[in-house]
């Protein structure tokens, strides 16, 4: 019978042409859109690899003055840490978690070449951000003396890097004259958020001269609220004359992170949404119609020995080859999404976009074909073949 | 073969009531080729459909091969249908998206057999009816009497017991008309039961019998 069906649906193929390029079509978007689903989900389900809770970030601008901009922060460092509502204070970069900017450098090792998320970092931020190392540990000052500036590696540029070798104690460097020592190795850094792919992550030691790097993350112990940060601000304002001075919450730059992922996958949703609602009433229209000008058909099979149950079987399995006839055109397209490493995405995201997008058709074009095919197999026979 | 007792078939509408077929009473017996005829809406095409299990009776008892089919449900008259009956239809009932050979094959696909078993069958089937030369085409590519013989070579081709035409010479000229019957009437010496529905009195007359009806009733 399958055989049959399929000789049907092909020797229909003009016919259908139009149909097999709308599922096709509905196929592809399925894909596209099944593809960024999975892809945020997986990341989604990602730990970040630490914790943001209660984490204030202070930036500061130094503006017009250029007189002892790194004494400057330093001093508002030694001075953030001795608040009793501060646990801990950490000197960084701009590209602080769930900011706007990020910073990345390619590093080498033994020939081996990888492009990582790269920052600037001082001795207390991994307890800032209450990350353990995996392997060996997080850097002090007191390893600025080397030669080589200390460095901590996530797992993610452990594996780019090194393979199954071990890291640590290893030298970096770039194609400058930039040299690190790898000190030790964390799990996830995920500082864009949970939807945020797990990449390759580099921290070097800040040393306490550098004056451009002057973001400082501060830990507050719980219940510390908004008197305090207006407190904080006020005195750090008044410490550094000039400077500007902007508290952002960790909490919320993360909410803020997610909404830009979130909001466009959400449109991307509704359109997609629409469309397919579209597609399936195309679909039952024309299948509706099929069957009014197939009466004729569907009696001579019931003369010729067909159950009611085969009518309805046949007009489903034909639905089924036609879909899987335009989604083999379509798996033809999508297969080269993997095989091409396209966005440097992983394969398995475009895999499971594939399997889901196939289920889906295949569910939307039953639903669509289950009502017209139960009204063609209720038809009587003796008045389909007189209708003719 | 087939017996009929008492049978009437009535078509309700909210606003009428039409009696279609009145106490038909028939039987005919294995081998026979019997022929019906009748004015336009005398019922005659209704009786082929109750005798061919398309159609229920209002009334009465209908025997197929010695089995009352009243309580049959569909499965059952599904494959009574398939393994006891062939039909031929006036208008032939050709799917044009089929080739003429996978036309045949049609009802085998609705028994247990493999696709080289139908193909050989079908094979046979057109042969016997001398379009051998004509499997690899298309209904469109074919003449009303060479379409006419497929029908045919669908209907004989599960090797029925009985072989229903409703009008099967209705749309041939007169020399393709006899050509078709002569192919039924050597069926029907190979042992075929045969009942046709016919407006043609010279064709009714090559018949072993003749059944006439007026308005639903049956007067011959």
């Amino acid at each position: 019978m399958l055989r049959h069906l399929f000789k049907l649906t092909w020797n229909k193929k003009k016919t259908h042409a139009l149909l097999i390029v709308e599922i096709w079509a509905s196929f592809l978007v399925l894909f596209g859109l099944a593809s960024l689903i999975i892809f945020n989900a997986r990341n989604y389900l990602e730990p970040l690899g630490f914790a943001y809770e209660r984490v204030w970030a202070i930036n500061l601008q130094n503006n017009q003055d250029t007189t002892d901009v790194a004494e400057k922060i330093q001093q508002v460092v030694r001075h953030l840490g001795t608040y009793a509502e501060v646990e801990s204070v950490t000197r960084m970069g701009s590209n602080f978690p769930f900011a706007a900017s990020q910073m990345s450098n390619g590093v080498k090792y033994n020939g081996t070449h990888s492009m990582m998320n790269f920052y600037t970092v001082d001795e207390n931020f991994a307890r800032t951000l209450d990350i353990t190392p995996l392997a060996g540990r997080w850097y002090q000052s007191a390893d600025s003396v080397g030669k080589h500036r200390p460095a901590v590696i996530n797992q993610k540029a452990r594996e780019k890097l090194f393979g199954e070798e071990n890291p640590l104690g290893k030298i970096l460097n770039n194609d400058g004259e930039n040299t690190w020592k790898v000190v030790g190795v964390i799990g996830n850094y995920k500082d864009k958020a949970e939807f945020m792919e797990n990449k390759p992550a580099m921290f070097e030691l800040l040393y306490a001269d550098d004056r451009w790097n002057s973001t400082l993350l501060i830990k507050t112990k719980p219940g510390t609220d908004a008197l305090f940060e207006a407190r904080l601000v006020k005195d750090v304002t008044a410490q550094l004359k000039g400077w500007s001075v902007e508290v952002d919450h960790l909490t919320e730059s993360r909410t803020n992170q997610h909404n830009l992922t979130l909001i466009p996958v959400l449109i991307f949703l509704i359109i997609c949404s629409f469309l397919l609602v579209n597609v399936a009433l195309g679909l039952f229209g024309i299948l509706n119609l099929n069957i009014a000008k197939r009466k004729d058909e569907i009696g001579l099979r019931r003369a010729m020995g067909a159950t009611e149950r085969a009518v309805k079987q046949q007009f489903l399995g034909e639905i089924w080859v036609l879909a899987t006839l335009s989604m083999l055109l379509g798996l033809l397209f999508t297969v080269q999404f993997p095989l091409l490493h396209v966005f440097d995405v992983a394969s398995g995201v475009y895999l499971l976009a594939m399997v889901a997008s196939v289920v889906i058709i295949y569910l939307l074009v039953t639903l669509c074909a289950w009502y017209p095919s139960r009204q063609a197999a209720r038809i009587q026979p003796a008045v389909a073949l007189h209708e003719e | 073969m087939i017996k009929l007792q008492h049978v009437e078939k009535v078509y309700r509408t909210s606003a009428i009531e039409t009696l279609a077929l009145n106490n038909i009473n028939l039987d005919v017996q294995k081998g026979e080729f019997v022929s019906i005829m009748g004015p336009s809406g005398c019922g005659k095409s209704t009786l082929l459909n109750i005798i061919g299990l398309l159609d229920e009776p209002s009334r009465g008892v209908v025997e197929i091969g010695g089995r009352r089919v009243e309580k049959y449900r569909d499965r059952e008259l599904a494959h009574l249908r398939n393994e006891k009956l062939g039909f031929i239809f006036q208008s032939f009932h050709l799917i044009n998206d089929l080739s003429v050979l996978d036309n045949v094959e049609i009802p085998l696909l609705y028994r247990s057999s493999s696709a080289r078993q139908r193909r050989a069958l079908a094979q046979e089937a057109l042969e016997k009816v001398g379009l051998s030369n004509r499997m690899k085409h298309f209904p469109k590519q074919l003449s009303g009497g060479q379409k006419q013989r497929v029908a045919i070579a669908r209907a004989i081709v599960g090797k029925p017991e009985i072989i229903l035409a409703d009008e099967p010479t209705g749309n041939l000229d007169s020399a393709m008309g006899n050509e078709i019957l002569s192919i039924l009437q050597n069926l029907n010496k190979d042992g075929a039961t045969i009942v046709m529905v016919t407006h043609d009195d010279a064709m009714a007359k090559k018949t072993h019998r003749l059944i006439r009806l007026f308005d639903g009733t049956q007067v011959l």
